[in-house]
């Protein structure tokens, strides 16, 4: 009775599990939160710009005044990693990643969290 | 509820509270305030402020004040950034309150909306507009002749059927009157003029600037129309890889590679190469000439910048080799049979910019502006050569401050030129050195809101033509926020190239007749414009309107009119003027859907042998209307650009020995279009010129007789080649 209740409660979460994995290796949109440090209205067109021509991203969008950029995107098509590269390779931190430097160079002034020559 | 004393008190506790913190803290806190160069006095509200090397930052109030820390501090430097100014690092040392005095970008970046520009600089106090790189973007590839086809202010227009060479035009008046700048340096003057517009390739500019009108005094004497200038790319900025490809049907190819890097924190460079090969006879028009010249060409760019905050400085150097033969489609070089021209041009140039900015004073700077060039072609049309050499040396100094404040600003400076021409046209030669030293000063005064005056002028002690006085002055007055009125007024001086600025009619049997004693030209204009910026359904748009009117005291006057077979060179006997009017209106009528129309209207005339005519060539009246069409971030975009030119005058010999010829052009359309899809580093482009596939019918006068007295290839006035088709890819790595 015992062995069949723990057979039955690990059969129910198994799957459980791969109905959660299969949705995750379906696809379907999924939506992360990456912090950045744009600080202007000119980052967030420059951001949302260079994310509308990443692979697998269906929407992105950032709100300037959290410096939270939300970005959909297909997870069999990209993942959180590049998207957080893509970030810094237009200019912007992304959570712990700093910006690549030319790219924050080329950035217009406004666009610069405050000085870091 | 609330009794007025308790109101009080709500106000008093915080305020006293602030007064018992700061009294004691005043020792360690920076205070300053933030104003504008332009409209001094004027708060800059909601700058950012920080200590250079920390996060430690705070914004400009409504007053433009703000308080930082000096505990937060780690060196005795902050820095001010703020949208639209070029940012300022200032040393506070052993100060408690600072005035800082942004000044605002000259790139003129202050409206920026989904990575596009405003066309029509709002703040400068010249009628400037700007033509972006997305712009660029919009026209056939390659050169600078092609990157005015989506500006309504600048016609681009091909001399003659056969050399390929094109001019361009502005207020209704020859290219030489347009002072060509790149980076702000004088650039591709003097002989250089027949083909100078392909010596630029369009990936090498990051956006041009036109001013219409009277400039600025600092620039030289030379201005009359107005000035373009070509911003070439920043080796701080420039994409680290860009490669160009285009082809089109007739044969031609271009490839560009720019490469930019940052050498270290200071030093960065950029590399831009270009090549351009057509090596395919094509007569589509069936006249037994080529339709395009052949063409090869490279071209290096080599750029080199320094900086360290205070102190600026650019190089660069250019190098270029062109080849051109063009003629009847059996012409090869060195044949006497077949009429043709063929031209070779080898030439260098270099400059320097430095800039030091004073310590603590933002507002003042001293500069030294320095470029060299030499310029040397063959050449040869029919069985006449013309060769060349010129070489190029001037050297600018020029400092700039403020009097008392900044509503009083000054830029002042000398200046020296050298300039040695040789010519040679059949057996004649023609030698000029010049050695032009000169000062000048130009005095710019801006109340707090809405008046900008720029009062400038120069003296210059010519060698062979004595004292040249050239004032000038530009007036801005913003009658609203969106209503903007300018004039502009000022005189130019010019020495012409007459043989450099009529290579068309070497295209021709036309003998080239020069007076004795030519001198220099000399012209005054005067005009102003009109801007409004409006909003219509949450969509920006721009009206602008303006009207120049252009009278030499001076002119080298080509004469084509008076003795057939001739052309003739004289001073001006009698009124040359322009008159030049345009309206242009700007929408954006649907998201991502824009679209430009624009009026022109020309009356150019001269005294031709004592009679009053119209100067050839020239449309009365033209169109422009330009719909472009992008859908979010760029991916794709479409244009389409429709132009209508007039009637136009032709220079044809009251004695025309029995050849039937028109007095008139005819009107036309000439439609462009293209279409550009955007991925992440590559773009894929294709597009049409001259959808219509309108030809001129018979472009070259009597062309099966290239020898004879009736000769002539120079009055072009519409396509030659018909419709083009091309495609291209970009590549770019950031």
């Amino acid at each position: 009775m015992n062995k069949l209740k723990v057979l039955m409660l690990s059969m129910v979460l198994s799957l459980v599990s791969m109905a959660t994995q299969a949705q995750t290796q379906n696809g379907g949109p999924q939506t992360i939160k990456i912090k950045t440090s744009a600080v202007c209205d000119m980052c967030k067109n420059t951001l949302e710009k260079a994310m509308a021509y990443e692979k697998g991203v269906k929407s992105s969008s950032l709100d300037v005044d959290s410096k939270i950029l939300t970005v959909v995107f297909d997870n069999r098509k990209t993942d959180a990693d590049k998207l957080k590269k893509a970030v810094t390779e237009a200019g912007y931190d992304a959570d712990k990643l700093p910006a690549q430097e030319r790219a924050y160079n080329k950035l217009d002034d406004c666009c610069k969290k405050d000085s870091k020559h | 509820m609330k009794s007025p004393i308790k109101n009080y008190t709500y106000y008093l506790l915080p305020v006293l509270l602030v007064i018992l913190l700061v009294i004691p803290a005043a020792a360690q806190k920076l205070t300053g305030k933030v104003t504008d160069l332009t409209s001094p006095g004027e708060p800059v509200i909601g700058a950012s402020v920080a200590w250079k090397g920390t996060t430690h930052a705070t914004s400009t109030n409504a007053s433009g004040d703000f308080i930082l820390n000096f505990s937060d501090s780690l060196t005795s430097e902050i820095v001010v950034n703020y949208v639209g100014y070029d940012p300022q690092t200032i040393n506070v040392k052993g100060k408690q309150s600072v005035l800082v005095v942004l000044n605002p970008k000259s790139t003129l970046k202050e409206v920026v909306v989904e990575g596009q520009q405003e066309r029509f600089s709002s703040i400068t106090p010249t009628n400037s507009q700007i033509i972006t790189n997305r712009d660029l973007e919009k026209s056939a590839c390659c050169n600078l002749a092609e990157s005015f086809e989506t500006n309504a202010s600048v016609e681009v227009s091909t001399t003659d059927a056969v050399s390929g060479a094109k001019q361009i035009q502005m207020l209704g008046l020859d290219g030489a009157y347009t002072l060509l700048t790149t980076d702000n340096v004088p650039a591709l003057q003097g002989l250089a003029t027949p083909f100078r517009l392909n010596y630029l390739s369009g990936t090498f500019i990051e956006s041009i600037d036109i001013i219409k009108g009277m400039g600025s005094v600092l620039n030289g004497y030379e201005s009359i129309s107005g000035q373009v200038n070509v911003k070439l790319k920043d080796p701080e900025k420039t994409e680290r890889l860009y490669v160009n490809l285009y082809g089109n049907t007739q044969g031609k190819f271009d490839a560009n590679v720019n490469i930019g890097a940052q050498v270290n924190k200071k030093w960065s460079t950029a590399i831009l190469l270009h090549t351009a090969q057509l090596h395919h006879r094509s007569d589509r028009n069936k006249d037994g000439f080529m339709d395009l010249p052949l063409n090869s060409q490279y071209n290096i760019y080599n750029k080199w910048k320094y900086n360290s905050g205070y102190f600026v400085s650019e190089f660069g150097v250019n190098a270029l080799r062109e080849d051109r033969l063009g003629g009847q489609m059996d012409f090869k070089k060195g044949s006497e049979v077949y009429y043709g021209t063929t031209s070779e041009t080898e030439r260098i140039s270099a400059y320097n910019k430095t800039s030091y900015t004073f310590d603590g004073k933002p507002y003042q700077s001293i500069g030294l502006i320095s470029s060299a060039s030499n310029h040397v072609f063959d050449s040869k049309y029919g069985n006449r050569i013309y060769d060349g050499n010129q070489q190029n040396a001037n050297v600018r100094l020029i400092f700039q401050s403020i009097i008392g404040h900044t509503g009083h600003t000054y830029k002042t400076g000398l200046s020296y030129t050298y300039d040695n021409t040789e010519e040679k046209l059949g057996q004649t030669e023609f030698k000029r050195t010049e050695h032009v030293p000169g000062a000048f000063a130009e005095y710019i005064f801006n109340n707090s809101n809405n008046l900008t005056v720029v009062a400038g002028s120069r003296v210059d002690f010519h060698n062979l033509y004595g004292t040249v006085f050239s004032p000038r002055l530009n007036v801005k007055f913003d009658a609203t926020k969106n209503t903007i009125f300018r004039v502009a007024a000022g005189k130019g001086f010019r020495v012409a190239n007459p043989i450099a600025e009529n290579t068309a009619s070497l295209v021709s049997s036309r003998a080239f007749v020069f007076d004795n004693d030519l001198q220099p030209e000399e012209a005054w204009n005067v005009g102003g414009s009109f801007t409004q910026y409006f909003e219509l359904a949450n969509r920006p748009g721009a009206f602008i309107t303006d009207y120049y009117y252009t009278s030499f005291t001076n002119q080298i006057i080509a004469d084509m009119y008076t003795t057939h077979g001739q052309v003739r060179f004289s001073n001006l006997d009698g009124k040359s003027f322009a008159k030049s009017f345009q309206a242009e209106l700007q929408y954006e009528v649907l998201k991502g859907f824009d679209v430009k129309a624009a009026y022109k209207y020309y009356d150019v005339q001269a005294t031709y042998n004592g009679e009053q005519r119209h100067k050839p060539m020239i449309p009365e009246h033209r169109f422009f209307v330009n719909l472009g069409f992008a859908t979010p971030f760029d991916k794709w975009r479409a244009d389409l650009t429709t132009q209508y030119f007039g009637k136009m005058p032709l220079a044809v010999g009251d004695n025309t020995h029995g050849l039937e010829m028109a007095q008139n052009s005819k009107s036309y359309y000439v439609l462009n279009g293209q279409v550009s899809r955007a991925f992440k580093r590559l773009e894929l482009y294709t597009g049409v010129e001259n959808l219509l596939n309108y030809k001129q019918p018979s472009p070259i006068v009597d062309a099966g007789n290239p020898f004879g007295p009736n000769f002539d290839a120079s009055m072009v006035w519409g396509p030659i080649a018909g419709r083009v088709v091309y495609a291209g890819l970009r590549f770019k790595i950031d």
